[in-house]
């Protein structure tokens, strides 16, 4: 399908992005050494992050339409302009995301515009699904390598550092520019939250 | 900066944010291209940034610096119309003619990666460019046709 080659295409453009510096304090924890209940409330605080709707609305399911949804919208409803991100995630089969959401690491800076990030804009794949998930499901689905990229604690800890290096989605949340509330906390508090619910056995509040 | 616009180069010295539209309008004076909404919210200002259809409002220049850069002026000529334009004309799409040119780098993309698209796949690449004249089933029609012309068919 020529939209293969598409996608490729783009990945690859995104991929040739220079990466910097991730600016970010890394205070790596001995695993074992956060207790449950600790996790627990980490997990808590990274759950607050992840459901935000700067995050939630480009995690959903495989019907692949991004929301819209949060403080700016009076009730959550599917992205405007009759947009579907395809299987391919990345509108490749139709609009591609990049067609209005620019790849750029600058800071967003004019309201109500396509955001921006220093990544191909897209959907997370389909498997990451968290919009309207309940708080468990998200748990249980992050800390399974077989539905989270493949990635085990030391590697979710890495994605944020290298998302930050690009200064892509993850880094985008807390700073997402006027007109769009940011996710709770800081990257920095996220990143310490990730390595304490790491380091604590990647408890979930269904355990 | 140094950007290529419709295979001719130009340099220019403009802040690294300055939006590829604002470049394209008012340092370079190529007018083809319109500002519509300034968020990529309505789709007049739509070129072709390495053959994808982009939003230039959106683009900062640094990220067009060394990009092929195409806009209405570089997609055909008068003597020799691209398809969708020639499209354009047989089928008298425009009313007013403002998002028209931001229609036509739209529909010039899709036909690129898809030369026989459906109704539902027009209507869905097509969503994001709005006209307040309403030409849409004349837009329909004219992307059917350029497409099959595009085929051979």
């Amino acid at each position: 399908m020529r939209w293969i080659v598409f996608v490729a295409a783009m990945i690859v453009a995104g991929g040739a992005f220079a990466a910097g510096e991730h600016g970010l304090d890394v205070n790596r924890l001995e695993p074992g050494s956060v207790s449950q209940a600790e996790g627990l409330a980490a997990w808590g605080r990274i759950h607050d992050v992840v459901s935000h709707p700067r995050c939630a609305n480009c995690h959903t399911d495989d019907a692949n339409v991004p929301m819209w949804s949060g403080p700016e919208y009076e009730k959550p409803g599917p992205h405007g302009m009759n947009i579907n991100a395809g299987e391919s995630r990345i509108g490749a089969e139709f609009l591609p995301c990049q067609t209005c959401h620019a790849t750029s690491a600058l800071p967003n800076t004019v309201p109500h515009a396509a955001p921006h990030a220093g990544a191909p804009w897209m959907l997370a794949p389909v498997e990451f699904v968290w919009f309207g998930q309940s708080e468990n499901a998200i748990c249980e689905q992050m800390r399974d390598p077989e539905r989270n990229g493949g990635r085990d604690g030391d590697a979710m800890v890495e994605h944020i550092l290298h998302d930050a290096e690009l200064r892509s989605f993850i880094t985008w949340a807390f700073d997402p520019g006027p007109g769009r509330e940011a996710a709770p906390g800081t990257l920095q508090e996220h990143l310490d939250d990730t390595i304490r619910w790491v380091a604590a056995g990647m408890p979930c509040p269904g355990d | 900066m140094r950007l290529t616009v419709n295979r001719v180069q130009y340099d220019i010295d403009v802040e690294p944010d300055m939006p590829l539209l604002w470049v394209l309008r008012d340092e370079l004076g190529i007018t083809g291209t319109k500002y519509g909404c300034g968020i990529a919210q309505c789709g007049a200002c739509t070129v072709h940034l390495d053959g994808l259809a982009v939003r230039s409002c959106q683009i900062p220049a640094q990220a067009a610096e060394g990009s092929k850069i195409v806009t209405i002026e570089g997609l055909g000529t008068p003597e020799a119309l691209h398809a969708v334009q020639q499209a354009w004309v047989e089928h008298q799409v425009a009313q007013c003619g403002y998002c028209q040119s931001g229609q036509i780098m739209q529909a010039a993309s899709l036909l690129d990666t898809n030369p026989d698209p459906t109704d539902e796949e027009i209507d869905r690449v097509m969503s994001g460019n709005l006209c307040r004249c309403g030409t849409y089933p004349r837009i329909r029609a004219a992307v059917k046709t350029a497409g099959a012309k595009l085929r051979g068919a």
